[in-house]
Protein backbone atom coordinates (compact mmCIF):
# COMPACT_ATOMS: atom_id res chain seq x y z
CA UNK A 1 0.00 0.00 0.00
CA UNK A 2 2.82 2.33 0.85
CA UNK A 3 4.26 1.93 -2.62
CA UNK A 4 1.12 3.26 -4.25
CA UNK A 5 0.30 5.92 -1.68
CA UNK A 6 1.51 9.42 -2.55
CA UNK A 7 4.57 10.69 -0.72
CA UNK A 8 2.58 13.56 0.72
CA UNK A 9 -1.17 13.93 0.70
CA UNK A 10 -2.91 17.01 2.08
CA UNK A 11 -6.67 16.84 1.96
CA UNK A 12 -8.57 20.04 2.74
CA UNK A 13 -6.14 20.91 5.51
CA UNK A 14 -6.82 24.03 7.57
CA UNK A 15 -5.01 25.52 10.51
CA UNK A 16 -5.85 28.79 12.21
CA UNK A 17 -4.20 30.78 14.97
CA UNK A 18 -7.04 32.72 16.50
CA UNK A 19 -8.47 34.76 13.63
CA UNK A 20 -5.58 34.16 11.28
CA UNK A 21 -5.99 31.30 8.86
CA UNK A 22 -2.41 30.20 8.38
CA UNK A 23 -3.38 27.31 6.14
CA UNK A 24 -6.74 27.41 4.46
CA UNK A 25 -8.20 24.33 2.83
CA UNK A 26 -4.94 23.12 1.36
CA UNK A 27 -5.10 20.08 -0.89
CA UNK A 28 -1.99 18.77 -2.57
CA UNK A 29 -0.23 15.59 -3.53
CA UNK A 30 3.49 14.99 -3.92
CA UNK A 31 4.66 12.03 -5.95
CA UNK A 32 7.90 10.06 -5.62
CA UNK A 33 10.99 11.61 -7.14
CA UNK A 34 9.68 15.15 -7.42
CA UNK A 35 11.74 18.14 -6.40
CA UNK A 36 9.21 20.63 -5.19
CA UNK A 37 9.67 24.24 -4.17
CA UNK A 38 7.24 25.79 -1.75
CA UNK A 39 7.20 29.45 -2.54
CA UNK A 40 5.45 32.30 -0.84
CA UNK A 41 5.94 35.65 0.81
CA UNK A 42 6.47 35.83 4.57
CA UNK A 43 3.32 34.86 6.38
CA UNK A 44 2.05 32.85 3.42
CA UNK A 45 1.84 29.76 5.60
CA UNK A 46 4.96 27.95 4.39
CA UNK A 47 6.29 27.08 7.83
CA UNK A 48 2.87 26.07 9.12
CA UNK A 49 2.42 23.86 6.07
CA UNK A 50 5.73 22.13 6.76
CA UNK A 51 4.90 21.81 10.47
CA UNK A 52 1.60 20.14 9.57
CA UNK A 53 3.36 17.93 7.06
CA UNK A 54 5.86 16.76 9.67
CA UNK A 55 3.25 16.29 12.36
CA UNK A 56 4.67 19.04 14.56
CA UNK A 57 1.27 20.69 14.42
CA UNK A 58 -2.13 19.11 14.13
CA UNK A 59 -4.58 20.47 11.55
CA UNK A 60 -7.88 21.95 12.75
CA UNK A 61 -9.55 20.06 9.94
CA UNK A 62 -8.58 17.90 7.00
CA UNK A 63 -5.99 15.18 6.89
CA UNK A 64 -2.25 14.97 6.35
CA UNK A 65 -0.78 11.66 5.20
CA UNK A 66 2.79 10.71 4.41
CA UNK A 67 3.24 7.49 2.45
CA UNK A 68 -0.32 6.63 3.40
CA UNK A 69 0.33 6.85 7.13
CA UNK A 70 0.47 9.59 9.74
CA UNK A 71 3.52 11.87 9.69
CA UNK A 72 4.70 10.40 12.99
CA UNK A 73 4.52 6.82 11.69
CA UNK A 74 6.39 7.83 8.56
CA UNK A 75 9.13 9.42 10.65
CA UNK A 76 9.40 6.35 12.88
CA UNK A 77 9.69 4.20 9.75
CA UNK A 78 12.66 6.36 8.75
CA UNK A 79 11.04 7.61 5.57
CA UNK A 80 11.38 11.33 6.33
CA UNK A 81 14.42 13.49 6.89
CA UNK A 82 13.77 17.09 7.73
CA UNK A 83 15.57 20.30 8.44
CA UNK A 84 13.66 23.05 10.13
CA UNK A 85 14.33 26.73 9.79
CA UNK A 86 13.86 26.95 13.53
CA UNK A 87 15.63 23.67 14.14
CA UNK A 88 17.96 24.32 17.04
CA UNK A 89 21.01 22.22 17.67
CA UNK A 90 22.37 20.71 20.83
CA UNK A 91 24.97 23.00 22.36
CA UNK A 92 28.41 22.05 23.56
CA UNK A 93 28.75 18.88 21.54
CA UNK A 94 30.79 18.52 18.37
CA UNK A 95 29.38 18.37 14.86
CA UNK A 96 30.49 14.73 14.58
CA UNK A 97 28.82 13.79 17.86
CA UNK A 98 25.56 15.38 16.81
CA UNK A 99 25.60 13.69 13.40
CA UNK A 100 26.41 10.40 15.11
CA UNK A 101 23.32 10.87 17.24
CA UNK A 102 21.19 11.55 14.16
CA UNK A 103 22.55 8.40 12.52
CA UNK A 104 21.89 6.37 15.66
CA UNK A 105 18.30 7.58 15.73
CA UNK A 106 17.65 6.73 12.07
CA UNK A 107 16.31 3.25 11.26
CA UNK A 108 18.26 3.16 7.97
CA UNK A 109 21.37 5.16 8.80
CA UNK A 110 24.32 5.99 6.57
CA UNK A 111 27.87 5.80 7.95
CA UNK A 112 28.63 8.96 9.95
CA UNK A 113 31.67 9.81 7.83
CA UNK A 114 29.58 9.67 4.64
CA UNK A 115 26.95 11.97 6.10
CA UNK A 116 29.58 14.45 7.24
CA UNK A 117 31.30 14.43 3.86
CA UNK A 118 28.13 14.74 1.85
CA UNK A 119 26.89 17.69 3.85
CA UNK A 120 30.31 19.33 3.54
CA UNK A 121 30.94 19.44 7.28
CA UNK A 122 33.75 16.87 7.49
CA UNK A 123 36.33 19.63 7.95
CA UNK A 124 34.44 21.09 10.89
CA UNK A 125 33.50 17.72 12.42
CA UNK A 126 35.41 18.38 15.64
CA UNK A 127 34.10 21.86 16.13
CA UNK A 128 31.54 22.61 18.84
CA UNK A 129 28.09 23.14 17.43
CA UNK A 130 27.60 26.45 19.21
CA UNK A 131 30.75 27.87 17.58
CA UNK A 132 29.50 27.59 14.00
CA UNK A 133 28.62 30.33 11.55
CA UNK A 134 25.05 30.55 10.28
CA UNK A 135 25.89 28.84 7.02
CA UNK A 136 27.83 26.07 8.75
CA UNK A 137 24.97 25.47 11.15
CA UNK A 138 22.65 25.13 8.16
CA UNK A 139 24.93 22.48 6.72
CA UNK A 140 24.89 20.60 10.00
CA UNK A 141 21.09 20.74 9.98
CA UNK A 142 21.22 19.35 6.46
CA UNK A 143 23.49 16.57 7.69
CA UNK A 144 20.90 15.72 10.37
CA UNK A 145 18.16 15.64 7.74
CA UNK A 146 20.18 13.29 5.53
CA UNK A 147 21.58 10.97 8.19
CA UNK A 148 19.74 8.00 6.75
CA UNK A 149 18.12 6.62 3.66
CA UNK A 150 14.87 8.59 3.82
CA UNK A 151 12.42 8.74 0.94
CA UNK A 152 11.35 12.32 1.56
CA UNK A 153 13.62 15.21 2.45
CA UNK A 154 11.95 18.35 3.78
CA UNK A 155 13.96 21.55 4.01
CA UNK A 156 12.66 24.82 5.36
CA UNK A 157 14.58 27.73 3.82
CA UNK A 158 17.78 25.69 3.83
CA UNK A 159 20.17 28.26 2.39
CA UNK A 160 19.40 31.07 4.84
CA UNK A 161 22.67 32.49 6.10
CA UNK A 162 24.80 30.94 3.35
CA UNK A 163 26.90 33.00 0.97
CA UNK A 164 26.57 32.55 -2.77
CA UNK A 165 29.32 29.95 -3.17
CA UNK A 166 28.20 27.75 -0.30
CA UNK A 167 24.65 28.10 -1.50
CA UNK A 168 25.56 26.75 -4.92
CA UNK A 169 27.53 23.88 -3.40
CA UNK A 170 24.57 23.18 -1.14
CA UNK A 171 22.13 22.95 -4.01
CA UNK A 172 24.46 20.62 -5.84
CA UNK A 173 24.36 18.35 -2.77
CA UNK A 174 20.62 18.59 -2.68
CA UNK A 175 20.28 17.77 -6.34
CA UNK A 176 22.25 14.59 -5.65
CA UNK A 177 19.60 13.65 -3.12
CA UNK A 178 16.91 14.20 -5.74
CA UNK A 179 18.83 12.26 -8.36
CA UNK A 180 18.83 9.23 -6.07
CA UNK A 181 15.07 9.15 -6.54
CA UNK A 182 14.11 10.92 -3.35
CA UNK A 183 11.31 13.38 -3.10
CA UNK A 184 12.65 16.73 -2.03
CA UNK A 185 10.39 19.48 -0.74
CA UNK A 186 11.89 22.80 0.15
CA UNK A 187 10.51 26.14 1.18
CA UNK A 188 12.44 29.12 -0.04
CA UNK A 189 12.24 32.80 -0.59
CA UNK A 190 15.10 32.67 -3.08
CA UNK A 191 12.98 32.49 -6.16
CA UNK A 192 15.85 31.80 -8.49
CA UNK A 193 16.49 28.65 -6.50
CA UNK A 194 12.99 27.44 -7.10
CA UNK A 195 13.41 28.32 -10.76
CA UNK A 196 16.73 26.54 -11.13
CA UNK A 197 16.20 23.46 -9.00
CA UNK A 198 12.58 22.53 -8.59
CA UNK A 199 10.70 20.60 -11.18
CA UNK A 200 7.50 21.65 -9.52
CA UNK A 201 6.69 24.93 -7.84
CA UNK A 202 3.88 25.48 -5.35
CA UNK A 203 2.97 29.11 -4.77
CA UNK A 204 1.39 29.63 -1.40
CA UNK A 205 -0.38 32.83 -0.47
CA UNK A 206 -2.44 33.43 2.65
CA UNK A 207 -2.50 29.74 3.36
CA UNK A 208 -3.90 28.80 -0.01
CA UNK A 209 -2.34 27.26 -3.07
CA UNK A 210 -2.22 29.95 -5.74
CA UNK A 211 -0.32 28.06 -8.36
CA UNK A 212 1.03 24.56 -8.82
CA UNK A 213 3.15 23.67 -11.82
CA UNK A 214 6.58 23.78 -13.36
CA UNK A 215 8.52 27.01 -13.05
CA UNK A 216 7.77 27.61 -16.74
CA UNK A 217 4.06 27.14 -16.16
CA UNK A 218 4.08 29.52 -13.22
CA UNK A 219 5.73 32.12 -15.37
CA UNK A 220 3.22 31.50 -18.10
CA UNK A 221 0.39 31.93 -15.66
CA UNK A 222 1.64 35.38 -14.82
CA UNK A 223 2.06 36.42 -18.44
CA UNK A 224 5.35 34.92 -19.04
CA UNK A 225 7.07 37.03 -21.67
CA UNK A 226 7.63 40.70 -22.05
CA UNK A 227 7.54 42.24 -25.50
CA UNK A 228 8.80 45.77 -25.94
CA UNK A 229 9.09 47.86 -29.11
CA UNK A 230 8.92 51.42 -30.39
CA UNK A 231 6.36 52.71 -32.89
CA UNK A 232 6.59 55.91 -34.91
CA UNK A 233 3.78 58.42 -35.28
CA UNK A 234 0.50 58.24 -33.46
CA UNK A 235 0.00 54.98 -31.68
CA UNK A 236 -3.45 53.48 -32.00
CA UNK A 237 -4.18 51.68 -28.77
CA UNK A 238 -7.26 49.79 -29.87
CA UNK A 239 -5.65 47.36 -32.30
CA UNK A 240 -2.73 46.79 -29.92
CA UNK A 241 -5.08 45.81 -27.12
CA UNK A 242 -6.77 43.45 -29.53
CA UNK A 243 -3.60 41.36 -29.93
CA UNK A 244 -3.94 37.73 -28.86
CA UNK A 245 -2.56 36.25 -25.59
CA UNK A 246 -2.00 39.63 -23.94
CA UNK A 247 -2.01 39.98 -20.19
CA UNK A 248 -1.05 43.65 -20.00
CA UNK A 249 -0.31 46.65 -22.23
CA UNK A 250 1.66 49.71 -21.25
CA UNK A 251 2.26 52.59 -23.66
CA UNK A 252 4.55 55.42 -22.70
CA UNK A 253 5.64 57.87 -25.37
CA UNK A 254 6.59 55.89 -28.45
CA UNK A 255 7.42 52.78 -26.44
CA UNK A 256 4.99 49.90 -26.06
CA UNK A 257 5.49 47.22 -23.43
CA UNK A 258 3.23 44.23 -23.38
CA UNK A 259 3.17 40.93 -21.61
CA UNK A 260 2.02 37.84 -23.38
CA UNK A 261 1.46 34.22 -22.53
CA UNK A 262 2.35 33.28 -26.12
CA UNK A 263 4.94 35.72 -27.41
CA UNK A 264 5.29 34.03 -30.81
CA UNK A 265 1.60 34.39 -31.61
CA UNK A 266 1.48 37.93 -30.28
CA UNK A 267 4.43 39.13 -32.36
CA UNK A 268 3.04 37.42 -35.41
CA UNK A 269 -0.26 39.21 -34.95
CA UNK A 270 1.59 42.47 -34.29
CA UNK A 271 3.11 42.39 -37.77
CA UNK A 272 -0.31 41.53 -39.07
CA UNK A 273 -1.52 44.96 -37.87
CA UNK A 274 0.64 46.51 -40.59
CA UNK A 275 2.82 48.45 -38.16
CA UNK A 276 6.61 48.53 -38.20
CA UNK A 277 7.85 47.85 -34.68
CA UNK A 278 11.42 48.97 -34.08
CA UNK A 279 13.90 47.81 -31.44
CA UNK A 280 11.73 44.74 -30.81
CA UNK A 281 12.68 42.83 -27.69
CA UNK A 282 11.17 39.66 -26.38
CA UNK A 283 12.32 38.57 -22.96
CA UNK A 284 11.29 35.97 -20.44
CA UNK A 285 9.76 37.03 -17.18
CA UNK A 286 11.80 35.82 -14.23
CA UNK A 287 10.02 33.60 -11.78
CA UNK A 288 10.31 36.40 -9.28
CA UNK A 289 8.28 38.76 -11.43
CA UNK A 290 5.85 35.98 -12.20
CA UNK A 291 5.48 35.33 -8.52
CA UNK A 292 4.87 38.98 -7.76
CA UNK A 293 2.36 39.16 -10.59
CA UNK A 294 0.45 36.13 -9.32
CA UNK A 295 0.29 37.26 -5.72
CA UNK A 296 -0.61 40.83 -6.71
CA UNK A 297 -3.40 39.56 -8.89
CA UNK A 298 -4.66 37.53 -5.95
CA UNK A 299 -4.44 40.50 -3.60
CA UNK A 300 -6.40 42.60 -6.08
CA UNK A 301 -9.03 39.92 -6.46
CA UNK A 302 -9.61 39.46 -2.74
CA UNK A 303 -9.41 43.05 -1.52
CA UNK B 1 17.46 6.77 23.16
CA UNK B 2 20.67 5.39 24.65
CA UNK B 3 22.63 7.40 22.12
CA UNK B 4 20.98 10.59 23.35
CA UNK B 5 21.62 9.69 27.00
CA UNK B 6 25.24 9.03 26.13
CA UNK B 7 25.61 12.36 24.38
CA UNK B 8 23.87 14.22 27.20
CA UNK B 9 26.34 12.60 29.58
CA UNK B 10 29.37 13.48 27.49
CA UNK B 11 28.17 17.03 27.49
CA UNK B 12 27.51 17.14 31.22
CA UNK B 13 30.92 15.68 32.03
CA UNK B 14 32.54 18.22 29.73
CA UNK B 15 30.94 21.13 31.54
CA UNK B 16 33.49 21.90 34.26
CA UNK B 17 31.44 24.58 35.97
CA UNK B 18 28.48 22.25 36.27
CA UNK B 19 30.66 19.41 37.53
CA UNK B 20 32.26 21.66 40.10
CA UNK B 21 28.97 22.85 41.50
CA UNK B 22 27.26 19.49 41.53
CA UNK B 23 30.16 17.17 42.40
CA UNK B 24 32.83 19.12 44.30
CA UNK B 25 30.98 22.07 45.78
CA UNK B 26 28.81 19.99 48.18
CA UNK B 27 31.95 18.36 49.61
CA UNK B 28 33.63 21.73 50.01
CA UNK B 29 30.56 23.05 51.75
CA UNK B 30 30.48 19.95 53.93
CA UNK B 31 34.05 20.55 55.08
CA UNK B 32 33.30 24.20 55.83
CA UNK B 33 30.18 23.45 57.86
CA UNK B 34 31.27 20.25 59.59
CA UNK B 35 34.95 21.13 59.65
CA UNK B 36 35.01 22.98 62.94
CA UNK B 37 32.73 20.59 64.78
CA UNK B 38 34.24 18.12 67.22
CA UNK B 39 33.70 14.38 66.91
CA UNK B 40 31.28 14.37 69.81
CA UNK B 41 29.19 17.44 68.90
CA UNK B 42 25.69 16.28 68.05
CA UNK B 43 22.73 17.85 66.35
CA UNK B 44 19.92 18.44 68.83
CA UNK B 45 17.31 15.73 69.00
CA UNK B 46 18.95 13.43 66.48
CA UNK B 47 21.74 11.72 68.37
CA UNK B 48 23.87 12.12 65.25
CA UNK B 49 27.19 13.93 65.17
CA UNK B 50 27.28 17.16 63.16
CA UNK B 51 29.51 15.49 60.56
CA UNK B 52 27.21 12.49 60.16
CA UNK B 53 24.15 14.70 59.98
CA UNK B 54 25.63 17.17 57.52
CA UNK B 55 27.00 14.39 55.34
CA UNK B 56 23.48 13.38 54.40
CA UNK B 57 22.41 17.00 54.02
CA UNK B 58 25.26 17.76 51.65
CA UNK B 59 24.92 14.56 49.67
CA UNK B 60 21.26 15.43 49.22
CA UNK B 61 22.23 18.95 48.31
CA UNK B 62 24.71 17.71 45.72
CA UNK B 63 22.16 15.39 44.17
CA UNK B 64 19.63 18.23 44.15
CA UNK B 65 22.11 20.49 42.37
CA UNK B 66 22.90 17.86 39.75
CA UNK B 67 19.31 17.10 38.83
CA UNK B 68 17.77 20.55 39.21
CA UNK B 69 20.35 23.02 37.96
CA UNK B 70 21.44 21.11 34.89
CA UNK B 71 18.08 20.35 33.42
CA UNK B 72 15.70 23.22 33.93
CA UNK B 73 17.75 25.82 32.13
CA UNK B 74 18.85 23.46 29.37
CA UNK B 75 15.34 22.28 28.66
CA UNK B 76 14.01 25.83 28.50
CA UNK B 77 16.85 26.86 26.19
CA UNK B 78 16.57 23.87 23.91
CA UNK B 79 12.83 24.27 23.74
CA UNK B 80 13.23 27.86 22.64
CA UNK B 81 16.13 27.13 20.30
CA UNK B 82 14.14 24.47 18.50
CA UNK B 83 16.30 21.47 19.36
CA UNK B 84 13.30 19.80 20.96
CA UNK B 85 11.38 20.29 17.69
CA UNK B 86 14.25 18.86 15.70
CA UNK B 87 14.29 15.79 17.94
CA UNK B 88 10.60 15.31 17.28
CA UNK B 89 11.55 14.68 13.65
CA UNK B 90 13.54 11.63 14.68
CA UNK B 91 12.47 8.17 15.82
CA UNK B 92 13.09 9.22 19.41
CA UNK B 93 9.85 8.64 21.34
CA UNK B 94 8.12 11.78 22.58
CA UNK B 95 9.19 11.34 26.19
CA UNK B 96 12.67 10.22 25.21
CA UNK B 97 14.09 13.69 25.49
CA UNK B 98 12.91 14.20 29.06
CA UNK B 99 13.93 10.69 30.03
CA UNK B 100 17.39 11.17 28.58
CA UNK B 101 17.78 14.42 30.49
CA UNK B 102 16.67 12.76 33.71
CA UNK B 103 18.87 9.73 33.18
CA UNK B 104 21.98 11.77 32.48
CA UNK B 105 21.30 13.94 35.53
CA UNK B 106 20.97 10.79 37.61
CA UNK B 107 24.36 9.61 36.42
CA UNK B 108 25.96 12.91 37.45
CA UNK B 109 24.16 12.95 40.79
CA UNK B 110 25.64 9.61 41.82
CA UNK B 111 29.25 10.85 42.05
CA UNK B 112 28.12 13.98 43.85
CA UNK B 113 26.63 11.72 46.54
CA UNK B 114 29.58 9.35 46.69
CA UNK B 115 32.19 12.11 46.83
CA UNK B 116 30.54 13.64 49.90
CA UNK B 117 30.48 10.20 51.56
CA UNK B 118 34.15 9.59 50.80
CA UNK B 119 35.17 13.01 52.10
CA UNK B 120 33.07 12.56 55.25
CA UNK B 121 34.49 9.11 55.94
CA UNK B 122 38.12 10.01 55.33
CA UNK B 123 38.32 13.55 56.65
CA UNK B 124 35.69 13.57 59.38
CA UNK B 125 35.83 9.87 60.29
CA UNK B 126 32.15 9.23 59.76
CA UNK B 127 31.55 5.55 60.41
CA UNK B 128 28.44 3.63 59.43
CA UNK B 129 27.57 0.00 58.75
CA UNK B 130 27.96 -1.26 55.22
CA UNK B 131 24.17 -1.60 54.78
CA UNK B 132 23.78 2.01 55.87
CA UNK B 133 26.21 3.31 53.24
CA UNK B 134 24.43 1.31 50.57
CA UNK B 135 20.96 2.30 51.76
CA UNK B 136 22.00 5.95 51.98
CA UNK B 137 23.36 5.96 48.46
CA UNK B 138 20.25 4.25 47.15
CA UNK B 139 17.78 6.44 49.04
CA UNK B 140 19.44 9.74 48.16
CA UNK B 141 19.92 8.69 44.60
CA UNK B 142 16.33 7.51 44.17
CA UNK B 143 15.00 10.53 46.06
CA UNK B 144 16.73 12.88 43.63
CA UNK B 145 14.18 11.79 41.01
CA UNK B 146 11.64 13.97 42.80
CA UNK B 147 13.75 17.02 42.04
CA UNK B 148 14.64 15.84 38.56
CA UNK B 149 10.92 15.96 37.84
CA UNK B 150 10.81 19.47 39.32
CA UNK B 151 13.69 20.54 37.07
CA UNK B 152 11.85 19.26 34.01
CA UNK B 153 8.68 21.04 35.09
CA UNK B 154 10.52 24.34 35.47
CA UNK B 155 12.18 23.83 32.10
CA UNK B 156 8.78 23.50 30.47
CA UNK B 157 7.17 26.21 32.56
CA UNK B 158 9.49 29.13 32.00
CA UNK B 159 11.36 30.52 29.04
CA UNK B 160 14.26 32.83 28.37
CA UNK B 161 15.38 35.12 31.11
CA UNK B 162 12.84 33.86 33.61
CA UNK B 163 14.26 30.34 33.88
CA UNK B 164 17.42 31.16 35.79
CA UNK B 165 15.85 33.23 38.57
CA UNK B 166 13.02 30.75 38.98
CA UNK B 167 15.50 27.89 39.18
CA UNK B 168 17.72 29.80 41.60
CA UNK B 169 14.91 30.79 43.92
CA UNK B 170 13.55 27.25 43.93
CA UNK B 171 16.99 25.78 44.43
CA UNK B 172 18.17 28.05 47.23
CA UNK B 173 14.75 28.18 48.84
CA UNK B 174 14.44 24.41 48.93
CA UNK B 175 18.05 23.91 50.06
CA UNK B 176 18.02 26.46 52.82
CA UNK B 177 14.48 26.09 54.16
CA UNK B 178 14.64 22.33 53.84
CA UNK B 179 17.61 22.33 56.19
CA UNK B 180 20.24 21.06 53.79
CA UNK B 181 22.67 23.80 54.79
CA UNK B 182 21.98 23.83 58.50
CA UNK B 183 19.76 21.67 60.69
CA UNK B 184 16.20 23.00 60.81
CA UNK B 185 16.38 22.65 64.59
CA UNK B 186 18.34 25.92 64.54
CA UNK B 187 15.36 27.65 62.89
CA UNK B 188 12.71 29.58 64.85
CA UNK B 189 9.67 27.43 65.55
CA UNK B 190 7.42 28.99 62.90
CA UNK B 191 10.03 28.33 60.24
CA UNK B 192 10.49 24.78 61.45
CA UNK B 193 6.76 24.27 60.99
CA UNK B 194 7.07 25.32 57.37
CA UNK B 195 10.32 23.47 56.75
CA UNK B 196 8.99 20.08 57.73
CA UNK B 197 6.59 20.15 54.79
CA UNK B 198 9.29 20.80 52.20
CA UNK B 199 10.36 17.89 50.02
CA UNK B 200 14.03 18.68 50.60
CA UNK B 201 13.51 18.33 54.36
CA UNK B 202 11.80 15.00 53.88
CA UNK B 203 14.57 14.02 51.47
CA UNK B 204 17.36 14.62 54.00
CA UNK B 205 15.26 13.13 56.81
CA UNK B 206 15.11 9.89 54.84
CA UNK B 207 18.90 9.67 54.91
CA UNK B 208 19.11 10.65 58.55
CA UNK B 209 16.62 7.92 59.45
CA UNK B 210 18.96 5.42 57.84
CA UNK B 211 21.86 6.80 59.86
CA UNK B 212 19.77 6.43 63.01
CA UNK B 213 18.93 2.85 61.99
CA UNK B 214 15.21 3.47 62.23
CA UNK B 215 12.32 3.47 59.83
CA UNK B 216 11.65 6.81 58.14
CA UNK B 217 8.71 8.91 59.30
CA UNK B 218 5.54 8.26 57.39
CA UNK B 219 5.14 12.00 56.95
CA UNK B 220 8.47 12.31 55.13
CA UNK B 221 7.62 9.45 52.79
CA UNK B 222 4.24 11.03 52.13
CA UNK B 223 5.74 14.47 51.44
CA UNK B 224 8.19 12.97 48.97
CA UNK B 225 5.54 10.86 47.25
CA UNK B 226 3.12 13.77 46.93
CA UNK B 227 5.89 16.08 45.71
CA UNK B 228 6.94 13.56 43.11
CA UNK B 229 3.38 13.14 41.91
CA UNK B 230 2.93 16.92 41.72
CA UNK B 231 6.20 17.64 39.95
CA UNK B 232 6.01 14.72 37.54
CA UNK B 233 2.34 15.41 36.83
CA UNK B 234 3.09 19.10 36.30
CA UNK B 235 6.01 18.30 34.03
CA UNK B 236 3.89 15.90 31.99
CA UNK B 237 1.09 18.44 31.67
CA UNK B 238 3.43 21.26 30.67
CA UNK B 239 5.23 18.96 28.28
CA UNK B 240 2.00 18.04 26.54
CA UNK B 241 0.95 21.67 26.34
CA UNK B 242 4.31 22.60 24.82
CA UNK B 243 4.10 19.79 22.27
CA UNK B 244 0.69 20.94 21.06
CA UNK B 245 1.87 24.53 20.79
CA UNK B 246 5.14 23.84 19.00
Amino acid sequence: MTTTAPVVGFDQVSKAYGEVRAVDGLTLTLRPGETVALLGPNGAGKSTTLDLLLGLKQPDSGSVRLFGTTPREAIIAGRVGAMLQSGGLMDEVTVAELVKLACALHPKPYPVSDVLARAGVAQIADRKVNKLSGGQAQRVRFALATAGDSDLIVLDEPTTGMDVTTRQAFWATMREQADQGRTVLFATHYLEEADAIADRVLVLHRGRLLADGTAAEIKAKAGARRIAFDLEGTIEEGPLRGLPFLTSVDISGQTVRIQSTDADATVHALYGLGVYPRNLEVAGLGLEQAFVAITEAEEARTS
Amino acid sequence: MNSLIKLELVRALRNRKFLFFSVLYPSVLFLIIAGSSGTTDTVDGTGLTVATYMMVSMASFGALTAVLMGNSERIAKEREGGWVRQLRLTTLPGRGYVLAKTASAAVVSLPSIVVVFVVAATVKDVRLDAWQWLALTGAIWAGSLVFAALGVAIGYLATGDAVRPITMITYFGLSMLGGLWMPTTTFPQWLQDIAKWLPTHAYAALGQAIEQSRAPHAQDIAVLAVSFALFAGGAAWLYRKDTLKA
